[in-house]
Order: structure tokens, then C-alpha cells, then sequence
């Protein structure tokens, strides 16, 4: 199969710094790849690259046009959640409102939040939030959906719930890449992992394999610190 | 009152001489565009020269005291007697039965008459009143000149146009901004040798005396002056310095010879029959005045919105444009909006109407217009500016991931939620600018606060009609107010 996002060799730099180092990747339809590394280790910096919003200082991207969910949603804050997921699909996408609006409530009722079509973003709970977020990335229906720390702003069963949204979307065929700090629920969505340290891959593989017989250190440590939380 | 700080010193150095044995005698005048009256000395402008200058310090000399300048606007002359700002006032002060019942008047010493100043390619077409209808004619706020004037609003058709000073009014005849001016005959041959092109109509409308006011109750001094005025009429020390300022005619010869043999009441029946009627008082002015109030509150809100309107759009676009737009296109607005925040904006009125009058002549209330809308478009795009800048970049971020162009995500996402940012600061700003608006009067608006001052001085008080103007604001402002907060509390973004 042809990957689907592809990276090689990409290096990128902030103020003379180096944020990444000769990071390779590749993802095929269906996979679900998860990035993990302690805070600063190049995770986010490597999702926006793929969105498109960062340019390598060397190296190359190949990427379609992708969803991405920020780990603090960026909701639009004057609009509905319903109108959140729409506004892409009327504007950019040219549907119709009638026919915008109803794939915004069934993507809406699918995550969960349909019952919160109507409700403006700062009256949204944070996994509510999340959820519309997500939708409203879906809405345009991309091939790649990345998602920043999608964990972060859950409660446990919530995550089990997202962990089961986000296998179903694989397995239609979209490719995932997300970031967090949660291994059980890597271990539970993802089908590939890479550990990140200081802007470098420093381990791939199964995330079972990886999570439970890590290789190096910095995994070791990550580990040790996801217990302490 | 710019050499208020050196009384105590000039007490000091003058105290042996015999002058300053008593306190200085404060006399005032207003010294802008007075001239042959009270005007700065071209030559050393710390001076004032004139021939009320003159007769000020004939006065002050002959009561042994040292002659002390107190500025005072033309139109407050009255109401700062009253204070007691100054001992005697003069300076084109006429004699009127208002003035008579409220304040001391002195013995009138120069008689004027009420002349007609025209462009010289009207000279044939408007030589009277009668013949100015439909034309806007100017003169000098609170002056018999505007008394003949308000009544020929009646009687002929005519705009009456007030001024705050003597010199515009001549400047805009000019301009073609005005048809004629009527005022005093001596303003208006010292006006035609400074601007080219103005010729004075023969006829004569009405006559006038100019006289010396007091604080009411100063029966004394007021005795005092009309003394020293009667003796420097009969010998010759008051022709001297009119002969001097050559506004010295027959008009004075008959006038002394009249006020000597006959006092106060050599002028009374001629003044009385020209003059306005007896100023009206407490409620009967109010009732009397109550339309001419509203329908000045209708211009200054008519002028606010418009003002507002226009500087919101303005606003938006320099907004736009400091957020959005290249290098120089930023750096030009950021010179623009301070300059425009860094200088009054009473200046800024002042060159768009008479600055720039040689390149464009705007009409009074068009430049009044595009002074205040120009002036808070500033103040309004830093309050855009700052509600652009305060929608988080991660939306922007989201907003181009999801294929949005920078104008629709200006359009959709970024303008809409600033907009509800600003609205609470931005209606501040209207409350500011409906008072604000009261400056474009200097510009001949007859607005809100212009009305209050025209009734202020036609019945001899501030307090009804400043409670009135007062009232008439807060009724326009408050509902403002309220809005402003309730916007507040409504729109308030979280985490914005």
C-alpha cells in the first residue's frame, strides 16, 4: 500500500534551535499512529507540520489536506457547536445549509454531543468540547485527521469511549496521528508508536511491544512518569 | 488670565510708587480679533494695544490704581462681570436693556453703527436686510448686530449665523461661506482693509454705544468711571485716542456733546428702540427657549450617529489595515492615529474648517462632520485593533485548516468576535463623542451646548439653561450607558 502521509529527513528549527532532527515517518490508510515524548520532546511541533501550519527548514512533507483537533480545541467561540461544524461545509466546502446541517448533527449525534447542537462553546464541558471539535474536523470529511493530546480534558471512561470513536474512523479507512501522554489508551487505539526525545524518534514500533519491553531510556522515563501521574 | 502668577510681584516692585497704593484695577476684554478695540501687539503680543486699552488705563490712572488685563471670551463678558472676574469690563461692550438690568453700565463714550459687509461682486445685489433673503448672514454671538439679525430670521427670510469672534465671520464672507456680515462699522473697515475683495454697504441699520460695565452693586466705582469718562470727554483726552486709532468722526462730536449735557439718558430712547425686548426669566425662559433646546439636542444627535457611523467604518478599515496590511501601509496608519490622538481635537476642527478652507471649502456642518468621525476613527481602530489581536491564534489556526481564506476568516471567525469585543468600549466612546460634539459650536454649529450659551446670555444666566442642556445630555447618554454594560456582561468572551 502507498503511505498516505509520508515525512523524510525533516528538520526544523525555532530561533537557531532545533525543534526537529531528521524525522522520518510514514502512515498508510487505516492506521492509527500515536507520538509520545515528554513535554518539549517535538510531538505538537510535528502534528502542526503535518497540518501544514509549520515549513521544514529541510527535508519533505507529503500530506493531504488534514483535520486537526488542538488539544485546546479553539472552538469558535460565537457560534453553536452545530454552527462550529457547518460553517466549514457552507463556506469553504459551498453545501447547502439544509444538507451542511444534517451531516453536522449526525456527526454530532455519532461523537456523542448531539444533544449540545445548540449550545454556545463556553457552556460545553470539556469532553463535550473536545468531541465537537472533533466533528467539526470530520465535517469537511479529510483523510487524515490529527489530534493534539485528545485525551487531555477526559475522564477515564470518556477516553474509552474516544478510544472506540477513533478505531471506527480508521477503520473507514482515514488515517489517524495523535499525540498523548495516556499509554493505556495508546496501547488501546493505536496500531503504531513513536517515542520522541529532544526532536528525535527515538523508538517505533507495536505500542504494545514499545510500552511494555521499552528500549530506550527516554521511554523508560516517560513510563516512569505517566505512573507518578 | 496669563499674568495672573505675577500680581504679587508687580504689587511688589510698584509699592512705593503711588499707583499700586491700591489694588490693581482688573479690567476685561476679550483680545481675540478686538482690534481697533483690545487686540496683542503684532509687534510684542505679551501687549495689548487698542483704543479700549487706552481708555482702560485713562481709567485706571485717574483713580490712582495700575490697569491689570483680564482675558475674557466676547461672549461670557457679562456673566464674568457678574462673578466679579474683573472691576470694569470694555471692549466693544454695547449698551442694551438687558446689560442695564443686570450689570453697573457706565456712560456710553463712542457710538457705532450697524453696517453691512458684502463681496465686492455682490455689491449691487444685497445692500439691505430685505434684500438678503434666503442668504446666510454673519455676525458676533450675543451682540445687537445678532438681535437684528434673529428678528430679520422673522421678518425677511434670512440665516442668522453666530461667531465667536470678529475676524471669521469676514473670513468666511470671503470664502463665499456667508453672504454679507452685519456687525459694528469699526470692525468691519479694519475687516475690508485686511481682506481683499469686501466692500461695506452705506446704509445704516441701526446705531449702538459702546460703554464700560461693572459687577451690579459697584455703584462707586461705577460713579467713578462715568466721572473720569465726562471730564476726558470735555478736554479732549478721549478724542485724542480715537483720533489716534482714526475712528474718530462727527458721530463722537454730537455723542460727547449729548452724554455731557445729559448723562445716562442721552442714548436712552434711540438704544431702546433698536435693541431686543427685556430678557425673559426661570420659566418663561425655559418654555420660551425649550424648542430651540430640542432642536439643537436633534443636531447634536444627528451629528454624533453620523460622526459615529463614519468612524466606526473608518475605524474597521485602519484596523484592517494595521493587522492585516504590509509594511508601509501599517507604518503610514500608526502615523495617523497618533497624530490624530496626540493633538487636540479642537486644533483639528479648527484647520478642517479654516485651515484648509483654500484648498476645500467645506460647509460648517460637513467639516464638523468629518473633524469628529476622522478624530475617533483613530480612537475606534485601536479598540478593533486590540479585539482583532484578542481572538486566539489557535482559531485562526483552525479556521485555515479547515480552508478558510484570511478574508473569510476576517469575515466569519475574527471580525464577528472582535466586533462583540469592542462593542462595550466602542459604545463609550459614543457617550464621549456626543459630548465631544460640543466643540464643532467654534465652527458656527449651532448644536446642544451653542443653544445653551445663545440662552445663556440672552437671559443673563447659566443656571436654567445649564440644568436644561445638562438634563438634555444625560437623557441622550445614559440609555447609552446601560447599553454598554448590558453588552458587557453579554458578550464577555471566556479565556478571551
Amino acid at each position: 500500500m502507498t503511505p498516505v502521509v509520508s515525512l523524510a529527513g525533516v528538520q526544523l528549527n525555532r530561533g537557531g534551535r532545533p525543534i526537529l532532527r531528521n524525522v522520518h515517518l510514514t502512515a498508510e490508510a487505516g492506521e492509527v499512529v500515536a507520538l509520545m515524548g515528554l513535554s518539549g520532546s517535538g510531538k505538537t511541533t510535528l502534528l502542526r507540520l503535518l497540518a501544514r501550519l509549520e515549513v521544514p527548514d529541510a527535508g519533505e512533507v507529503v500530506a493531504p489536506p488534514a483535520g486537526l483537533v488542538f488539544q485546546f480545541h479553539f472552538l469558535f467561540e460565537h457560534l453553536s457547536a452545530l454552527d462550529n461544524v457547518c460553517l466549514a461545509l457552507v463556506h469553504v466546502h459551498r453545501r447547502p445549509r439544509a444538507e451542511a446541517e444534517a451531516r453536522a448533527r449526525r456527526l454530532l449525534e455519532e461523537l456523542g454531543v448531539g444533544h449540545r447542537a445548540d449550545a454556545l462553546p463556553r457552556h460545553l464541558s470539556g469532553g463535550e468540547a473536545q468531541r465537537v471539535a472533533i466533528a467539526r474536523a470530520l465535517a469537511v470529511d479529510p483523510p487524515v485527521l490529527l489530534l493534539d493530546e485528545p485525551t487531555a480534558s477526559l475522564d477515564p471512561a470518556r477516553r474509552a469511549d474516544l478510544a472506540g470513536a477513533l478505531r471506527r474512523l480508521a477503520q473507514s479507512g482515514r488515517t489517524l496521528i495523535l499525540t498523548s501522554h495516556d499509554d493505556d489508551f495508546v496501547r488501546a487505539v493505536a496500531t503504531r508508536l513513536l517515542v520522541l526525545a529532544d526532536g528525535v524518534v527515538v523508538e517505533s514500533g507495536d505500542p504494545g511491544t514499545v510500552l511494555t519491553a521499552p528500549v530506550h531510556e527516554a521511554t523508560r522515563r516517560l513510563l516512569r512518569q505517566e505512573r507518578v501521574e | 488670565m496669563p499674568n495672573h502668577w505675577l500680581t504679587p510681584l508687580v504689587a511688589l516692585l510698584l509699592a512705593a510708587s503711588p499707583a499700586a497704593a491700591q489694588a490693581p484695577l482688573r479690567w476685561g476684554a476679550d483680545a481675540e480679533g478686538g482690534a481697533p478695540l483690545v487686540e496683542a501687539d503684532p509687534r510684542d503680543p505679551s501687549r495689548m494695544v487698542g483704543f479700549d486699552v487706552e481708555i482702560a488705563e485713562l481709567i485706571a490712572r485717574a483713580l490712582g490704581r495700575s490697569p491689570q488685563f483680564v482675558q475674557v471670551a466676547f461672549t461670557s463678558l457679562d456673566q464674568s462681570a457678574l462673578r466679579g472676574d474683573f472691576d470694569i469690563g470694555l471692549g466693544g461692550i454695547e449698551d442694551s436693556p438687558a446689560r442695564r438690568q443686570t450689570l453697573g453700565v457706565s456712560v456710553p463714550y463712542f457710538e457705532f453703527r450697524e453696517v453691512l459687509t458684502v463681496r465686492e461682486s455682490d455689491r449691487s445685489r444685497y445692500h439691505s436686510l430685505a434684500s438678503l433673503r434666503g442668504t446666510r448672514v454673519a455676525t458676533l454671538g450675543g451682540t445687537l448686530a445678532y438681535d437684528l439679525l434673529r428678528r430679520a430670521e422673522q421678518t425677511e427670510g434670512l440665516t442668522a449665523v453666530s461667531y465667536d469672534d470678529d475676524v471669521h465671520p469676514y473670513d468666511d464672507l470671503a470664502l463665499g461661506r456667508v453672504d454679507a456680515v452685519l456687525l459694528d462699522h469699526i470692525l468691519a473697515e479694519r475687516a475690508v482693509g485686511r481682506t481683499k475683495g469686501l466692500v461695506i454697504q452705506p446704509e445704516e441699520l441701526a446705531v449702538g454705544h459702546y460703554v464700560v460695565v461693572t459687577a451690579p452693586g459697584q455703584a462707586a466705582l461705577l460713579a467713578a468711571v462715568n466721572r473720569v469718562l465726562l471730564a476726558a470727554m470735555a478736554d479732549g483726552r478721549l478724542e485724542q485716542i480715537f483720533r489716534r486709532w482714526k475712528v474718530w468722526n462727527d458721530d463722537q462730536t454730537a455723542l460727547h456733546e449729548r452724554v455731557r449735557a445729559q448723562g445716562m439718558s442721552a442714548v436712552g430712547g434711540s438704544l431702546l428702540a433698536t435693541a431686543a425686548a427685556t430678557p425673559v426669566r426661570g420659566r418663561e425662559a425655559l418654555v420660551r427657549f425649550t424648542p430651540q433646546l430640542l432642536r439643537a439636542a436633534v443636531v447634536t444627535l444627528v451629528l454624533s450617529c453620523a460622526a459615529m457611523g463614519l468612524a466606526v467604518l473608518l475605524g474597521v478599515l485602519i484596523a484592517t489595515g494595521r493587522v492585516y496590511g504590509g509594511r508601509l501601509m501599517r507604518g503610514a496608519l500608526l502615523v495617523y492615529v497618533e497624530v490624530v490622538r496626540g493633538t487636540p481635537v479642537l486644533l483639528q476642527l479648527f484647520l478642517m474648517y479654516y485651515g484648509f478652507a483654500g484648498v476645500v471649502r467645506l460647509p460648517a456642518f460637513v467639516a464638523a462632520l468629518l473633524g469628529l468621525a476622522l478624530n475617533y476613527a483613530a480612537y475606534e481602530s485601536e479598540i478593533y485593533r486590540s479585539a482583532l489581536q484578542a481572538i486566539p491564534q489557535g482559531q485562526l489556526d483552525a479556521a485555515r485548516m479547515l480552508g478558510f481564506s484570511r478574508w473569510q476568516t476576517l469575515r466569519l471567525i475574527r471580525g464577528p468576535q472582535a466586533l462583540r469585543l469592542a462593542l462595550a468600549p466602542m459604545t463609550n466612546d459614543f457617550v464621549a463623542l456626543l459630548k465631544d460634539s460640543s466643540l464643532v459650536s467654534v465652527l458656527t454649529v449651532v448644536e446642544l451646548t451653542k443653544q445653551t450659551q445663545i440662552m445663556a446670555t440672552n437671559i443673563g444666566s447659566w443656571l436654567v439653561p445649564g440644568l436644561a442642556c445638562g438634563t438634555l445630555y444625560l437623557l441622550m447618554s445614559l440609555p447609552l450607558s446601560h447599553l454598554a454594560r448590558r453588552l458587557e456582561t453579554r458578550w464577555k468572551l471566556e479565556g478571551a
